[in-house]
């Protein structure tokens, strides 16, 4: 070590900062095989319509799992983000259909998200309650509200307004994906820059230290539930404008996604380590493989087992790179 | 030892106390409830979750979770029908279906313990592979059982119904195990601190790698009460069933963070569980109500359980204030 260090001063910390890069995020060397890979093996992987088309379906994933990584740095976890994003779509897509009204269907997608986030929060910030068990319950409760207010079918009268939305481009890029990119980084932003996005971080790696340093613990946690509600809500009115119209079982097979997404880019869910950005990346690796795995004609069950096999080679990789340093 | 003392030592007792509550504003609700053949059908509908819940309550007592159990109820019914198909054996499809179930929850921890992911990732992982592998299997069919296998989910042995005999079965061997043999011990001390457990040379990696094992063939027990008395391989199988199962452990009182739970209150738990819905069925609410109610009670539970907690252990505060003082 010393003799590296008087012969070539400038190598060591080349190294070093490039190790710390890829321990920073793991999925990148993933997303750089997975790219080359399916480009190679399909034309239509790199073509600007493919990669429209995967943007589009995964802007509901990134903003639900912006808010799992949220949480997760806390060292909690939200099993509701998937069904909040189904009830907040369904009564969003109610209301849209009697009022016709947008700005309505926005404010009560919001809403209802946010409400959802301010209970979970409330029981876990304030009352101390577990984490997994209670947002256990408040996923049944909107799964159930999404199902009981639609009657189980996708909720029709979507205002053509939100329709011609779905087809808006803004520099080059569909409006929706240009949406999902100013809330992550605005949540990229909150997260690493501000006195808050510290707060959430010692929260989760010391909860005791980030008491006795005078922080409002049950306030943050409460925040980062509402927050992660928030985007739920906001996710929920999303799949309205992607799909057409508010289904009530929209949210059901993304939690796995979502969590999947968070645990691949790096996010421990002990609290404390991770960030928006790794899991920009670990949801890009998912969408990546879908997309590519789409085009080669796998069927989507030997893409659950990739899918699988695929958290347990990310995780291992990360703890791999993480113990050399 | 006072009466209060003990009483409040037996963990289950608050979900028989409410399991009790509800028996009683059911029969209100409808005559025929109390009825034998009545009360016969709610346990035979309980004793899927409650198979399954018995061994999550190993697990959870471990401090782990198992989210795959509904993917290796889906995997092990596959097998099954599926060997039932091609080759006709009983015998064949059983034993693969069985040893099939516990392995894939013995590989849930040795996952677990190897590659030292959280339990609840680990299982959500191979949740979604477990699913994959058996839709793969079947390539999505659904595929009907023979109809001597209904035996298994309407049948009745000396005038009680199998799913009841195995239920029972089932409950007493989880008793033993977890009251009455070192494994049962090592479990609950490794779910109060790993670290501590693996200090004091507790073989930890195997207890933990039995538990989930346990897990898994519990599920798959089930797994072929469900399928006899479904009737036949249906893609929907098992998926959410996890939660119940999870539900009617914490309802039943063993704690998510491990370290110390009661098989009888997880069965109990899952006995509850369905006298919601029978209690629902009785109003003619809709169907979707169900999961707003299981989940609005599951909140009421938790809370509950959060206020007495707290009491018990101001109490315990305020004992050792007492005494301090009295020495002092």
């Amino acid at each position: 070590m010393d003799r590296a260090l008087t012969q070539n001063p400038q190598a060591p910390t080349e190294k070093a900062r490039w190790h710390s890069w890829i321990k920073q995020y793991p999925a990148a060397p993933i997303i750089v095989v997975l790219l080359v890979a399916f480009s190679t093996l399909s034309p239509y992987f790199l073509t600007a319509g493919n990669i429209e088309s995967v943007l589009i379906a995964n802007s509901v994933i990134m903003l639900g799992a912006i808010g799992m990584t949220m949480v997760f740095l806390t060292g909690g976890i939200d099993l509701s983000i998937s069904t909040v994003i189904s009830a907040s779509a369904v009564i969003a897509g109610i209301v849209m259909a009697q009022t016709d009204s947008i700005s309505l269907g926005i404010a009560t997608a919001l809403a209802t998200g946010l409400a959802f986030g301010a209970l979970n929060g409330f029981l876990i910030g304030y009352c101390k309650l577990n984490p997994f068990i209670t947002t256990m319950g408040t996923q049944l409760v909107a799964r159930g509200i999404a199902f009981l207010l639609s009657q189980g079918i996708a909720v029709k009268g979507t205002p053509f307004g939100l329709m011609d939305f779905s087809f808006a481009v803004v520099l080059g890029l569909p409006a929706v994906s240009i949406i999902t990119l100013v809330i992550t980084m605005l949540f990229i932003v909150l997260l690493g820059y501000t006195s808050w996005g510290r707060e959430v971080l010692l929260l989760g790696s010391n909860r005791s230290a980030a008491r006795y340093s005078g922080i409002n613990t049950a306030r943050t946690e409460l925040s980062v539930y509402l927050l992660a509600g928030g985007l739920a809500g906001i996710a929920g009115l999303i799949s309205i404008i992607n799909l057409g119209n508010a289904i009530p079982g929209v949210g059901d097979t993304l939690l796995l996604i979502i969590i999947g997404g968070v645990v691949l880019g790096g996010t421990s869910m002990t609290g404390g380590e991770g960030s928006v950005m790794r899991t920009v990346l670990g949801v890009a690796i998912l969408a990546i493989l879908t997309s590519g795995l789409n085009l080669l004609g796998i069927p989507f069950y030997d893409q659950l087992i990739i899918q699988g096999v695929l958290i347990f080679v990310g995780n291992g990789l990360a703890q791999h790179l993480s113990r050399r340093r | 030892m006072s009466l209060k003392h003990r009483l409040s030592a037996v963990n289950w007792l608050p979900i028989a106390a409410a399991t009790l509550v509800a028996c009683i504003l059911l029969s209100l609700l409808s005559s025929s409830f109390m009825s034998y053949t009545n009360l016969q059908s709610v346990l035979v509908q309980a004793s899927v979750t409650a198979i399954m819940a018995i061994g999550m309550t190993f697990i959870i007592v471990t401090a782990g979770i198992d989210i795959s159990v509904g993917a290796i109820l889906f995997f092990t019914s596959s097998l099954f029908a599926k060997l039932m198909m091609d080759t006709g054996s009983y015998t064949l499809a059983f034993a693969c279906a069985l040893l099939c179930a516990t392995v894939l929850g013995a590989l849930n921890g040795v996952l677990i313990i190897k590659y030292k992911i959280t339990p609840l990732i680990t299982t959500l992982a191979t949740y979604t592979m477990y699913r994959g592998m058996a839709i793969h299997l079947t390539g999505a069919q659904n595929i009907p059982v023979p109809r001597e296998m209904g035996f298994l989910g309407n049948g009745k042995l000396l005038s009680i119904p199998v799913p009841i005999l195995l239920l029972a079965v089932v409950l007493a061997v989880g008793l033993y195990l977890f009251n009455a043999t070192r494994f049962g011990l090592y479990a609950r001390a490794i779910g109060n601190s790993a670290q501590s457990a693996r200090e004091s040379n507790l073989p930890v990696n195997k207890v933990t790698v039995f538990a989930y094992a346990l897990g898994g063939i519990t599920t798959g027990i089930a797994a072929l009460i469900l399928l006899a008395r479904v009737g036949g391989l249906q893609s929907g199988i098992g998926i959410g069933i996890e939660f119940t199962v999870i539900a009617a452990v914490v309802l039943g009182g063993t704690k998510l963070s491990g370290g110390d739970g009661t098989i009888v209150g997880s069965v109990i738990g899952a006995i509850f569980l369905v006298l919601i819905d029978n209690g629902l069925n009785l109003m003619n609410a809709s169907p979707y109500v169900y999961d707003i109610v299981k989940g609005s009670v599951l909140l009421i539970a938790v809370v509950i359980d959060k206020v007495s907690v707290t009491r018990q252990q101001q109490h315990l505060l305020n004992q050792r204030a007492a005494r301090i003082r009295a020495t002092g």
